[in-house]
C-alpha cells in the first residue's frame, strides 16, 4: 500500500512538472551578473524585449542562472528553449561561450548576444563563429565613456574618478574612453601638464558593498569631485558617499538621473533600442543572423542625456559639437581593451592606477 | 599622517564596526544561554528589508517626521522583525531539540527569498530605495568640542551612539543583573540551572529572541550610511559578525574591540589613499585588500588556544541527561 502511495505521490509530481510546461514563452532574456532590476545592463536589456512583447502581445519571460558559470549559463538557456523560447536575449560579454555551444545546439533558436561575440573561450586554440542564428551586438563604450570624461572636464571637473565592475572589455572600453575624453578637453581648453587627476579603479563585482561606499568616500575626502560608476550594483554603494561628501556622480548604461540628485549626467549606450530591434528584426523576417552590429555614436547608439544632464556650462551646442567630431571620425577613440589605463597616452591626465 | 586623515578613518571605521557590534552582541546573549546562532546574516536581511521597508512607506506617503525620530522607530521595527523571524529557530533548537546550525541556515536561505519576493509583489523590482534623511553633519553643541567632537558628534548618525548604548546595557545585563547570571549559567551547565529552579527553556527563548532584535537592528544600521537601497543583502557581515563574536571571546568588551579592530582594517584596506604614509609607498591595490583577512589569521593565531565558547552551547537541554 505504501509503495502504491509513493508511486501515485511521485506520478503526481510528474504531471505537475509536465503542466508547469505547457505555458510557453516566444521571448526569454537570461540575465547576466546581477538581477533584472539592476537599474542598468539587465534592466535596460529587459526593457526593449518587454517594450516589443507588449506592443505586440508576445509572452516573454526572463530566466535568472543559478550561478555565475558557463554551466548555470547555459542551464539558463536550456531552460527557457524548453520554456517554447524562439528569440533568446543574453546580455553581456560572459555569454560569449555559453552561446558558442548554444549556437549549435539549437539552430532553430535565435540568439541575441549583447557586448560580445560567441567563442570557445579557449585563448591557445582560439575558435570563434557567430552562428547563422546569433546577432552580436557591440556597443562602442569607449564613445561613450569619451564623451562624459570630455563633458566633465569641459564643465570645469579637474579631480576626477572611474570606478568600472568588472574589467570585462566593455568595462574597460568605458573607463579608457573616459581617460582620453578628459584628455581631449584638457587639450582644447590648453590646460597644463598634469593638472587633471583620475583616479582608477575596479571593484570586481556589480553588487553594492560597504567597501565600495568606503573607497568612493576616501576618493571624495582626497578631493575628487565626480566618480564615473560603471557598474550596475556599484552604483548604489557610491551614492551615499557623494551624498555625504556633497560631490557628484556619472551614471551608466542607462539614464541614471533619476535614481539621485548628485548624478550630473549618464554614459548611455542604447540597450533598450538595440534590443527592440533585433527582436522586431526577427518578426518581420530580417533577423541578420551570423552577422555583427555596433552600435556607436554614427547610429546614435552612445551618448549622453543632454535633457536631464546637470552641467554648469556644457551645453546642448558643446555635446553637438564634439559628437559630431566622433560621428566624422575627426575624434577617433582608441577602444583597445589590453593595455592598462595608465598606458593611454596622456599629457594633460594622471591616472592614478589603484588596481 | 594629519588630523584629518585619522578623523575621516575614525568616521568611516564606524560604519562597518557599529553594525559588527550589534550583530555580534546579539550573537552573544544566544549562544551565551546556550544556542548557536548562525542565523545572523538572515536575520540581519530580514530586519534590514523589513526596516527600510517602513522608511519607504512612510516616505512614500509624504510623513514628515523628523529623521532621528524616524531612524529610531525603524530600528524598533527591525527589532520586532528580528525577534519574529528568530522566533522559529529557538522553537527548533530549544523546544525541538533539532540541529541549531540546521534551522540557522534554514533561515539565512530562506531571508534574501524572502525579501526579494515580497519586495517584488509591492514594487514590481528588487531595491527598495530611501532617502538618506539621517545624516548628522555636526551634533549640537557636542560636535563643537574640539578634537573629540570632530571624532565623535561630525559626519556621524545616531546609530553611532545607539550601538555604544546597546553595548552598556548589553554589558550591565550580562554581568550585574540576577537575569545575565541565569542566563550565563543557562549555557554553561543548564542542568545545574535547572536544578536550581531557572528555566532553561524560557532563558533560552529570551536569549534567542534578543539576538534577533539585535540582528534585526544590526541589518538597518547596516545598510543606512553604505547604500540608497535596499537590495536583498548584507554582504556577508552577518557571518562577519560570528567571527567578531569568537574573536571577541563571547565578551561585550572584547567584542567591541574586535569590531573596531575588523572596522579599522576594512577601512584601511579600501582608504589606504588618503593615508599619505600608505599611499607613498606604493604598493599595489592588491596588496591592501588582503590586509583584513591575513590579520585576522595572524590575531586569530595568537589568541584562538584559549577559546572561551559557552560550554552548552549547541547542545539541546534535556532534563534527563547529566
Amino acid at each position: 500500500m505504501k509503495k502504491f502511495f509513493a508511486l501515485l505521490l511521485t506520478l503526481a509530481m510528474a504531471f505537475t512538472l509536465v503542466a508547469c510546461g505547457a505555458e510557453e514563452f516566444e521571448l526569454a532574456l537570461i540575465t547576466d551578473y546581477g538581477t533584472i532590476d539592476d537599474g542598468s545592463f539587465n534592466q535596460g536589456s529587459w526593457e526593449g524585449l518587454e517594450k516589443y512583447a507588449k506592443e505586440n502581445k508576445i509572452s516573454h519571460k526572463y530566466y535568472q542562472p543559478a550561478d555565475e558559470a558557463d554551466d548555470a549559463y547555459l542551464n539558463a538557456i536550456d531552460l527557457a528553449v524548453q520554456g517554447g523560447a524562439k528569440v533568446i536575449v543574453t546580455p553581456g560579454f560572459l555569454f560569449e561561450v555559453p552561446i558558442f555551444v548554444a549556437q549549435d545546439r539549437y539552430p532553430d533558436v535565435k540568439f541575441v548576444l549583447l557586448d560580445g561575440s560567441p567563442n570557445n573561450g579557449d585563448w591557445d586554440n582560439f575558435e570563434g563563429r557567430v552562428g547563422d542564428n546569433v546577432v552580436s551586438i557591440f556597443y562602442a563604450e569607449d564613445q561613450s565613456g569619451f564623451l562624459a570624461g570630455y563633458a566633465a572636464v569641459m564643465d570645469g571637473y579637474r579631480n576626477l574618478g572611474y570606478m568600472g565592475g568588472m574589467a570585462v572589455p566593455p568595462v574597460v572600453r568605458f573607463g579608457h574612453g573616459f581617460v582620453q575624453g578628459a584628455e581631449y578637453a584638457a587639450q582644447e581648453l590648453g590646460l597644463p601638464e598634469d593638472s587633471i587627476n583620475i583616479n582608477y579603479f575596479y571593484t570586481g563585482t556589480f553588487s553594492p558593498a560597504p567597501e565600495i561606499q568606503t573607497r568612493a568616500a576616501a576618493w571624495y575626502n582626497d578631493g575628487v569631485e565626480v566618480i564615473f560608476v560603471a557598474g550596475g550594483g556599484i552604483f548604489f554603494s557610491v551614492v551615499p558617499a557623494a551624498e555625504n561628501a556633497g560631490q557628484f556622480v556619472i551614471g551608466v548604461d542607462t539614464d541614471q538621473s533619476g535614481l539621485s540628485d548628485t548624478v550630473i549626467t549618464s554614459a548611455l549606450k542604447l540597450l533598450t533600442q538595440s534590443v527592440y530591434d533585433s527582436v522586431e528584426s526577427f518578426y518581420n523576417g530580417t533577423f541578420a543572423g551570423g552577422q555583427t552590429r555596433i552600435y556607436s555614436a554614427s547610429n546614435m547608439g552612445v551618448g549622453l542625456p543632454m535633457a536631464t544632464s546637470k552641467f554648469n556650462t556644457f551645453s546642448q551646442a558643446d555635446y553637438d559639437v564634439i559628437f559630431e567630431k566622433i560621428v566624422s571620425g575627426a575624434v577617433v577613440v582608441n577602444n583597445n581593451t589590453e593595455m592598462a589605463p595608465t598606458d593611454i597616452p596622456t599629457s594633460a591626465v594622471v591616472v592614478n592606477d589603484q588596481n | 599622517m594629519s588630523f584629518d586623515v585619522l578623523v575621516f578613518l575614525i568616521q568611516q571605521m564606524m560604519f562597518f564596526s557599529i553594525p559588527l557590534l550589534i550583530v555580534a552582541l546579539g550573537g552573544m546573549f544566544s549562544e551565551r544561554s546556550g544556542v548557536v546562532n548562525i542565523a545572523l546574516e538572515g536575520i540581519m536581511i530580514v530586519g534590514a528589508f523589513i526596516g527600510v521597508l517602513f522608511i519607504f512607506f512612510v516616505q512614500g506617503a509624504g510623513i514628515r517626521i523628523n529623521g532621528q525620530l524616524l531612524l529610531l522607530l525603524t530600528l524598533l521595527v527591525a527589532a520586532g522583525a528580528g525577534i519574529l523571524i528568530a522566533l522559529p529557530h529557538a522553537y527548533a533548537s530549544v523546544h525541538m531539540k533539532a540541529n541549531q546550525v540546521i534551522s540557522g541556515t534554514a533561515i539565512n536561505m530562506f531571508a534574501p527569498a524572502f525579501a526579494i519576493y515580497v519586495a517584488r509583489m509591492i514594487r514590481s523590482v528588487q531595491q527598495i530605495p530611501f532617502t538618506n534623511q539621517f545624516y548628522i553633519e555636526s551634533v549640537p553643541i557636542l560636535g563643537n568640542i574640539p578634537i573629540i567632537g570632530q571624532f565623535f558628534f561630525q559626519r556621524t548618525y545616531i546609530l553611532t551612539y545607539f550601538g555604544f548604548l546597546i553595548l552598556i546595557v548589553s554589558w550591565i545585563l550580562l554581568y550585574k543583573t540576577p537575569f545575565g547570571l541565569r542566563l550565563r549559567a543557562c549555557g554553561e551547565h543548564p542542568q545545574a540551572a535547572d536544578s536550581l529552579g531557572i528555566n532553561v527553556f524560557k532563558m533560552r527563548y529570551i536569549g534567542v529572541m534578543i539576538s534577533g532584535a539585535l540582528a534585526g537592528i544590526g541589518g538597518v544600521v547596516f545598510v543606512i550610511p553604505t547604500s540608497i537601497t535596499f537590495d536583498a543583502t548584507v554582504a556577508g557581515y552577518g557571518f562577519l559578525a560570528l567571527a567578531v563574536l569568537i574573536f571577541g571571546q563571547w565578551k561585550p568588551g572584547r567584542i567591541l574591540f574586535a569590531a573596531f579592530f575588523f572596522g579599522l582594517m576594512k577601512t584601511v584596506s579600501v582608504a589606504y589613499s588618503s593615508i599619505p604614509f600608505l599611499n607613498n609607498l606604493n604598493i599595489s591595490g592588491s596588496v591592501y585588500k588582503m590586509i583584513p583577512f591575513i590579520a585576522t589569521l595572524v590575531v586569530l593565531a595568537f589568541s584562538s588556544r584559549k577559546s572561551m565558547a559557552p560550554k552548552a552551547v549547541g547542545v539541546p537541554y534535556d532534563k534527563g541527561s547529566r
